[in-house]
C-alpha cells in the first residue's frame, strides 16, 4: 500500500436523539452541533477548509433542503461545499478523499434530517426501481425480512438468535446517553413482540428518530493541535452492489466482505478479529449477523471484538446519518470519551450502509496510532 | 417473442404520494404568530447586529447566533423588482403585476412581495411601499396575512441608501 496522508477524526457532536423534535427544523438542530464540534477543538469556523453534508431531501420533504444547511454551516465567505444524497458516513469518505488530494487540511462533515415530518417507509420505497420492486410497495421492513429469511435459512439462525442480537444492542444503548432507546429489553421480551414482517418482529427493527451530527476531520500537523487524542484513519473502502434485490445473494454481503477486506488491507491489519470494537450500521439483527459473517467474525457478536457498544441503530436509527454516527461513536471510544467505554480500545471498525439490504457498504479502520510515517 | 407488441405500453403510471407535516420550529412559530398582530419580527445577529427577516437561528454571514428577536416596520423600500406577464401556478392574479424585493425599515435583508396599486411602468427601485394587511379578525398567523404591498407616496429613497440590502 502506497503512502497516504494521515487524517484523523478530531471532534464529534450529536444533537439529542428524539422521536420528533417539534421545536426545531433539521438545520436548526444542526447549527449548535457545529458550534460544539468547533469549540471542542478550540477553533473558529475559519479553521475549516472544506465542508460536506449527507442527507436526503425526501426525508423531510424540503426540495433542495440541503442548501438550507449551507446557511447554518458558516459558509461565508463562499466555501468549497459538497452535498451527498446519501448517509453522511459516505460524505466523510468524500472529505477524506478530498483531503488526500492535499489542498485542504481540515473538513467539516454534517448529517441531518427529520424523518418525523414525513413517512419514512414511503420515502425509502423510492430507493427501489419504479417499474417492479418499488411498484410492489416494498419498504425497508419487507426487504429486510426477505434478507433475514434468506440469511436464517443459510445459517440456521433462529428467532431466538435474532432476539439475542437485538437485546445485546438494546442493553448497550441503555448506557449511551445519545441513543434514542435507553430502556433495556431482554431477548424473551423481544421475542414476544408481534411480527412486523415475518421473520422480523417489531422489537427487532431499528426505531427511527431525529438528531443532527457534525464531525471534524483534520490532517496530520493540524489534528494534533485540534484534539488531545486524535483518532487516525488507517484504512477505508466502499463498495456498491446491484439495486435489483433478485440479482443479489441476500443471505450474504459480498460488498461488505470486499470493502472490509480492502479497508483492513489498507490499514495493514490481518483481520477484523484484531480490532477491539466495531460500530455497524445494521438496521436489523440479521443485517448485523450478515455483516459480522462478511467480516469473518462470530455472527452473534458475543465473542471477539465488542459489537456496537453504542447500541447501534437497533437502539435508534438516524436515517441518512447512521454511518456518520458510527464513525463518531468510534471516535468517542478511541479518544476516551464514550459513555459505554470499551476498556483499552486502540483500534476499531466503523461501517456505513446505504440502500435496501446493505446495497452499499463503507468500512473504516481507525486507531490511536498514525498509519503512515 | 422478440417482436415489439403492436400496441406497446409506452409508460407506466406511478404516482408518488409523499405527505409531510412541516415543523415550523419555535423561531418561525413566534414569527408567524406575530403576523396575526400585524407585527413583523426579525432575528438580530449577536455579532454584527444585522437583522434577518424572516428570522433565522444563525447568521450565514458571520456564523454567530441570531438569538434576539426584534420588530421591524411594515414599511420599506423596493430594492429590485420584475413585471410578471405569465401566470404562475398557485397564484390567480390579474396580469401583468409587479413582484419585488422589499427591504423593510429596520431589516438588513429584503423579503419578496407582491406590489399592487401601481402601474408596472411606474414601478421603480427606491419606491417606498407599505404592507396592506388582512382586516382584524381575519388574520391567521401566516404569510397570507399580508395581502400585498402598495406605494406610500413618500419620496423615493436614493439607491445608495439601500444598495447593501439588495
Amino acid at each position: 500500500m502506497s503512502k497516504l496522508r494521515n487524517v484523523a477524526v478530531v471532534a464529534y457532536s450529536q444533537a439529542p436523539f428524539v422521536p420528533c423534535d417539534v421545536h426545531h427544523t433539521s438545520t436548526e438542530m444542526l447549527y449548535p452541533e457545529i458550534r460544539k464540534a468547533l469549540a471542542a477543538c478550540g477553533v473558529e469556523r475559519e479553521a475549516i477548509d472544506y465542508q460536506v453534508a449527507g442527507s436526503a431531501d425526501y426525508v423531510d420533504g424540503r426540495v433542495f433542503g440541503f442548501v438550507a444547511a449551507v446557511d447554518v454551516m458558516g459558509s461565508w465567505p463562499p466555501k468549497q461545499d459538497l452535498h451527498l444524497e446519501m448517509d453522511a458516513g459516505f460524505a466523510a469518505h468524500y472529505a477524506w478523499m478530498r483531503m488526500q488530494a492535499g489542498d485542504c487540511d481540515t473538513a467539516m462533515v454534517c448529517g441531518y434530517g427529520k424523518p418525523g415530518e414525513g413517512e419514512t417507509n414511503r420515502v425509502l420505497n423510492l430507493q427501489l426501481d419504479p417499474y417492479y420492486q418499488g411498484a410492489m410497495g416494498l419498504d425497508l421492513a419487507s426487504t429486510a425480512a426477505l434478507q433475514a429469511s434468506a440469511y436464517m435459512k443459510r445459517s440456521g439462525s433462529t428467532d431466538r438468535n435474532l432476539a439475542e442480537v437485538a437485546a445485546r444492542n438494546r442493553a448497550a444503548g441503555a448506557k449511551n446517553p445519545d441513543a434514542l432507546l435507553k430502556d433495556v429489553a431482554t431477548a424473551d421480551e423481544l421475542m414476544r413482540t408481534s411480527w412486523q414482517v415475518e421473520p422480523l418482529r417489531r422489537g427487532y427493527l431499528a426505531p427511527t428518530g431525529e438528531t443532527a451530527v457534525c464531525l471534524l476531520l483534520a490532517a496530520e500537523g493540524k489534528a494534533e493541535k485540534m484534539c488531545r487524542k486524535p483518532v487516525w484513519i488507517q484504512g477505508v473502502d466502499q463498495r456498491a452492489e446491484l439495486q435489483s434485490l433478485g440479482a443479489r445473494d441476500l443471505a450474504r454481503s459480498e460488498g461488505a466482505a470486499l470493502a472490509s477486506a480492502k479497508a483492513l488491507e489498507m490499514a495493514g491489519v490481518k483481520g477484523a478479529a484484531e480490532v477491539d470494537l466495531l460500530e455497524l450500521s445494521a438496521l436489523t439483527p440479521a443485517e448485523e449477523m450478515i455483516l459480522l459473517d462478511a467480516l469473518g467474525l462470530p455472527p452473534l457478536g458475543n465473542r471477539g471484538p465488542v459489537v456496537n457498544p453504542s447500541g447501534g441503530p437497533l437502539a435508534g436509527s438516524a436515517i441518512m446519518m447512521n454511518g456518520l454516527v458510527r464513525l463518531g461513536e468510534v471516535f468517542r471510544q478511541l479518544s476516551g470519551t464514550a459513555a459505554n467505554s470499551v476498556k483499552d480500545a486502540r483500534r476499531a471498525i466503523a461501517h456505513a450502509a446505504q440502500g435496501h439490504c446493505l446495497q452499499q457498504n463503507l468500512f473504516w479502520v481507525l486507531g490511536s496510532e498514525r498509519r503512515w510515517s | 417473442m422478440s417482436e415489439p407488441p403492436e400496441e406497446p405500453i409506452r409508460y407506466i403510471d406511478s404516482t408518488v404520494y409523499l405527505p409531510y407535516d412541516y415543523v415550523a420550529g419555535d423561531l418561525k412559530a413566534i414569527y408567524l404568530r406575530a403576523l396575526k398582530d400585524k407585527r413583523i419580527l426579525g432575528s438580530k445577529c449577536s455579532k454584527t447586529g444585522k437583522v434577518f427577516v424572516t428570522p433565522i437561528p444563525a447568521s450565514p454571514e458571520s456564523f454567530a447566533p441570531c438569538n434576539e428577536l426584534v420588530e421591524v416596520a411594515d414599511t420599506g423600500v423596493m430594492t429590485t423588482f420584475c413585471v410578471v406577464n405569465i401566470p404562475v401556478i398557485g397564484r390567480d392574479l390579474e396580469l401583468p403585476y409587479v413582484a419585488s424585493s422589499v427591504a423593510l425599515d429596520g431589516a438588513d435583508i429584503s423579503i419578496f412581495a407582491l406590489i399592487r396599486n401601481v402601474k408596472p411602468e411606474e414601478a421603480r427601485m427606491g419606491m417606498r411601499v407599505r404592507a396592506v394587511w388582512k382586516p382584524d379578525g381575519e388574520r391567521t398567523g401566516s404569510h397570507e396575512d399580508i395581502l400585498y404591498f402598495e406605494p406610500t407616496g413618500e419620496p423615493d429613497v436614493p439607491v445608495e441608501r439601500f444598495l447593501h440590502r439588495l
